[in-house]
């Protein structure tokens, strides 16, 4: 295959978007870049998958050092969090030797699709709670409290500081948890669902979630990437436009982001969800069923 | 600003200086990386190359180095994919150290064990579990 500048240029271009919309989202980029490498590159999916475990990195360190300089990430929240998705995404590798995917699959569509819900009818909920200061009046759980996760950060939107007490710890944990166990059975980011743990469950601002799962998704991406790299699966003149095109669009979406009202983050984060469920739900009636859907490139 | 109530915890980040050196991790991890993958693609424009799809070729570190002071567009790629990768790694060292030197005791941990759950990820996946 020719190495040209066309090749190179419509491979950035791609990466641009996923980075810009994987910065706005706090996910990794990895749903847009795969299917954009397999269907309109014909590459192959392994070879595909690396290149996005890759960019996953790339978005997450310009991202995160963008969201990490305006205080929007919350430090000690995300690594108390890491611990459980770096666990996580252990035992799923450990998993996959003994669970059906087609069973897992559909368990993280039906949490996909039910966190997709409450997303969206929770979309004013977010600007709400911050004009009414309900964020920062929550009561901390032990753990919240012992570890000092609570945090604070300058809403550009709404012109305006906002600080938020964590709790909800358990169930953030948990979902964290599952999170890492879906990236290292099913080889996503799981950005989704850690944004969706810290906003749903532990009363953490949309943005303060974004910023924070922003950080978190690298180091889950490079222990993958780091397996992809011993295994020789990283074709780096793949990588390199890729990772060069998800960089520059995580850096433009970090400028927008904090600038979005969070309601229209969450509706974009609704969508984005139900088509995630929909892809494993594809994919599962094919493996189990035989049932072929139209896959949305998914 | 609202007012927190009497059992609610004073609301504090983390201390400055751990905010500083992630941030500096995560740039320098970035423009490090991204000057390399641009050298390398400009290299490899200008060779007017052909790439194969089948498995990526193996590149030990005394190949690599010698690449790199060729400027070798391959060479010029490992380096920035390794250096991309080490990135978020790295990240959670400095943290670790930023707050062992704050005498953090609870984070120091917290990060010691996201650190030990990579090492130990690392070594299972050598061992062929992935």
């Amino acid at each position: 295959m020719p190495y040209t500048p066309h090749f190179v240029a419509v491979l950035f271009a791609a990466a641009v978007l996923a980075g810009f919309f994987g910065a706005l989202l706090g996910v990794g980029g990895g749903i847009f870049i795969v299917p954009a490498l397999v269907l309109m590159f014909q590459l192959p999916v392994k070879i595909a998958v690396a290149a996005s475990l890759v960019s996953v990195i790339a978005t997450s360190n310009a991202g995160g050092s963008s969201y990490v300089e305006q205080h929007i990430t919350n430090l000690r929240l995300g690594m108390f969090l890491e611990v459980f998705t770096t666990i996580g995404a252990l035992s799923g590798s450990v998993l996959a030797l003994y669970l059906r995917e087609w069973v897992m699959l559909m368990l993280f569509a039906a949490l996909l699709l039910y966190m997709s819900w409450t997303a969206y009818i929770t979309r004013h909920r977010d600007d709400q709670r911050i004009a009414s200061g309900g964020y920062g009046s929550a009561a901390p759980d032990a753990w919240s409290r012992r570890l000092e996760l609570s945090g604070r950060y300058h809403d550009q939107a709404l012109d305006r500081p906002v600080e938020y007490v964590v709790n909800g710890s358990g169930i953030g944990a948990s979902v964290s948890y599952l999170a890492g166990v879906a990236s290292g059975l099913l080889g996503v980011g799981g950005g989704v669902l850690k944004v969706s743990a810290m906003n749903r469950y532990m009363n953490v601002p949309m943005k303060a979630a974004v910023g924070t799962s922003k950080m978190m998704i690298g180091v889950t991406a490079a222990v993958g990437s780091i397996l992809f790299y011993l295994a020789g699966l990283i074709h780096f003149y793949i990588v390199a436009p890729v990772a060069l095109g998800t960089t520059a669009g995580a850096t433009v979406g970090t400028l927008v982001m904090n600038r979005l009202r969070s309601v229209v983050l969450k509706r974009i984060f609704a969508v984005l969800m139900l088509y995630l469920a929909y892809g494993m739900l594809v994919k599962a009636l094919a493996l189990r069923f035989h049932i072929l859907l139209p896959s949305l490139g998914s | 600003m609202p007012t927190p109530p009497p059992n609610s915890p004073r609301l504090h980040e983390a201390p400055a200086n751990v905010y500083k050196v992630v941030y500096s991790a995560l740039l320098w991890g970035m423009v490090g990386s991204t000057v390399l993958f641009a050298l390398g693609v400009l290299r490899a424009l200008s060779q007017h190359l052909s790439i194969s799809l089948g498995p990526a070729p193996h590149w030990g570190w005394t190949q690599t180095w010698t690449g790199l002071a060729h400027l070798d567009p391959t060479a010029l790629m490992i380096a920035a994919t390794v250096l991309l990768i080490l990135t978020p790694v790295a990240r959670v060292a400095v943290a670790f150290a930023a707050f062992a030197v704050d005498r953090d005791a609870k984070f120091t941990l917290v990060t010691g064990i996201v650190l030990a759950v990579i090492v130990l990820t690392v070594i299972l996946g050598r061992l062929g579990l992935h």
